[in-house]
């Protein structure tokens, strides 16, 4: 029994084989425990609330589109900050917790293809959460047809929307959520409580978020284009008016990079100098 | 391997050209599964494993023991590369846990202490995954977690949640998990602790079924597990190995190897006398006098000797009356006691 079973086992040696194994395993834990979830819902509850904010700001100022009034709004704000944290902070603290990581790190696993498989599978999650952004042009030409229909042509009844916003709109919260996603990895490495990590998660993402703010607090001073370039709050202003610019990209992927080779570092420095 | 390289550059260095000692060197590092080298681990202020050099052989099961924190979890976690040493070097089937440590893992099966496992998965699809990670892929996973899932019994719980297992079935899933691939080495931390008395019986038959082609390493507290199964055992305390040899080499070189206990009636002096007289013995220890007229002594002698015809011969040349003489058949506990003793 024993010599049949091992002639026939076919092992690979692919490193992406075993990064798609464990991505694989993150992203079902997500869709198969409450958890994800309770995410889930709570986020399309949160998007169908602050839809309605923007409609309202809309009937009393038209001129943007209606993704600037969804995206320049403080309940977008209080959502946005709390789902990073909330998607994260499971990742590395609950398999230090639970000891897991033992078994991880004793099978053929590098810690990169551990990070990277969180990381990957954590991103997709977030992408879900926004997918019924996509249906927002849909909605917004139903919306318009109905009006039509009702009262007739009247371009100030009209919800706005171009192509360009939309896609801006998308893109920026894509990017700077591989940035955010990855901070939140980072912090779940440090620590083997998920409440200290999401927590610690969330005081970087406000401490980041009020760092844009800065100018507007100190007015223009000579190191102020520094917190103009990583203003979340600008970018977000400037892509969901259709205004794409390659600067955040390039920052977002660099600082998620960083993060995750410094979570790479973490996680062996913690079972290093334990 | 690095006793070769070793080699290899202190010939170079000597212009020497030692090709057979280099090679044998070579051949065995591959023969031994396990080779441990002056391994060291300090955690802070606290030294868990000072200077622990072994090596084990293929097919051999090995039996780790040792009292409470005396170092056996933290050796076994530095071979699987989990923790790192602070000074030393360990290689398993030939790869160096540092150096090449996932091909190193490639040939290990590990078991944790209180095994740790995803709650939220089921066991088919834990296993599932555990094969996946060690590269197995195509038809051979279902087949490998088939497979371990017959050998560990864990047929009636394939779909269960393992949140809802029992402590015995959680230990069989990390023994499957650990049997996943058919490795080469096995290292079982505590596999039969929380056990009962059955199912411990069980893991006992398996792991004695496993031995036929693989290499087992286990630590445990029970002493009579170690006695049954296993050919090799090493005795570690604060850190130190005390002992590294099979079972019944270790018992007999025991101090309490060759005790003798005898109760007989009669002249006490003159028995003490002349048992004290015969080679062998070192000391008679007078035991309290039992009721009925009868002395109780004990003869300590060399280990490995057997005092018994003698002891009989004295005291029946006076016809003193006897009615117990026994042997003490040393344990593993005997040895276990005599190594980590405190005084």
């Amino acid at each position: 029994m024993a010599d049949e079973t091992k002639n026939t086992i076919t092992r690979t040696r692919s490193w992406l084989y075993t990064l798609r194994t464990i991505f694989a395993r993150e992203f079902k834990s997500f869709l198969c425990t409450p958890f994800g979830w309770v995410i889930l819902a709570c986020a399309i509850a949160m998007q169908g609330f602050w839809l309605q904010a923007a409609l309202q700001t809309m009937s009393k100022a038209t001129g943007e589109s209606v993704m600037f009034y969804m995206l320049d709004n403080v309940n977008f704000w209080f959502f946005f900050i709390f789902i990073f944290p909330l998607i994260t902070m499971r990742s590395l603290a609950e398999e230090e917790s639970h000891g897991t990581l033992e078994g991880l790190l004793t099978a053929p696993v590098t810690t990169t293809q551990i990070v990277l498989g969180k990381y990957l599978a954590a991103l997709l999650f977030y992408v879900i959460l926004w997918l019924p952004m996509l249906l927002y042009p849909a909605m917004s030409d139903l919306a318009n047809l109905y009006t039509n229909i009702r009262y007739g042509v009247m371009p100030e009844g009209r919800i706005n929307y171009t192509p360009a916003d939309w896609f801006g709109s998308i893109s920026i919260l894509f990017i700077s959520g591989t940035f955010f996603i990855s901070l939140g990895i980072f912090c779940s490495s440090l620590t083997r409580s998920q409440i200290i990590a999401g927590i610690v998660c969330t005081c970087a993402i406000i401490i980041y978020y009020f760092m844009g703010r800065v100018p507007e607090l100190w007015g223009e001073f000579p190191a102020a284009p520094a917190f103009h370039y990583m203003s979340i709050s600008e970018q977000i202003r400037a892509f969901s008016r259709g205004l794409i610019d390659t600067r955040p990209v390039v920052l977002y992927l660099t600082l998620s990079m960083l993060m995750l080779g410094l979570t790479k570092r973490i996680v062996d420095y913690r079972r290093w100098h334990r | 391997m690095r006793n070769a390289e070793f080699s290899a550059s202190v010939c170079q260095q000597t212009r020497i050209r030692l090709k057979w000692p280099e090679k044998l060197l070579k051949c065995l590092a591959l023969m031994s599964m396990v080779t441990v080298e002056h391994l060291h681990k300090v955690f802070g202020r606290f030294t868990a494993v000072k200077d622990a050099t072994f090596s084990i052989e293929k097919g051999e099961i090995v039996g780790f023991l040792g009292p409470n924190g005396a170092g056996k979890t933290t050796t076994m976690k530095m071979l699987t590369g989990y923790l790192p040493p602070t000074a030393g070097t360990a290689s398993i089937a030939g790869y160096d846990i540092i150096d090449q440590p996932l091909e190193a893992r490639r040939h290990l099966g590990y078991m944790p202490e209180n095994v740790p496992l995803y709650d939220d998965m089921r066991v088919m699809q834990y296993l599932e995954y555990r094969a996946m990670l060690k590269g197995i892929c195509g038809k051979a996973v279902r087949q490998q977690v088939g497979w371990v899932i017959d050998r560990c019994g864990l047929e009636p719980k394939r779909k269960n949640l393992i949140s809802t297992l029992s402590k015995g079935y959680r230990q069989r899933v990390g023994l499957a998990d650990a049997l996943l691939g058919d490795p080469d080495l096995l290292i079982l931390d505590e596999p039969t602790n929380g056990l009962d008395p059955n199912q411990i019986r069980q893991i006992r038959e398996l792991v004695r079924s496993l031995a036929e082609e693989h290499t087992v390493i286990l630590s445990t507290h029970i002493l009579s597990e170690v006695e049954m199964i296993c050919n090799k055992v090493i005795i570690i305390d604060q850190g130190q190995i005390k002992a590294n040899d099979t079972p019944g080499n270790l018992t007999r070189n025991l101090r309490a190897a060759g005790r003798v206990s005898i109760e007989f009636k009669g002249d006490l002096d003159t028995v003490v006398r002349e048992l004290e007289a015969f080679e062998p013995v070192k000391k008679v220890i007078v035991e309290a006098p039992l009721p009925g007229g009868w002395h109780h002594v004990i003869v300590r002698a060399e280990p490995g000797t057997d005092t018994r015809e003698k002891a009989a011969a004295i005291i029946a040349s006076h016809q003193f009356p006897m009615r117990h003489i026994y042997r003490h058949i040393p344990s593993l506990e005997d040895v276990f006691v005599e190594m980590t003793r405190k005084d």
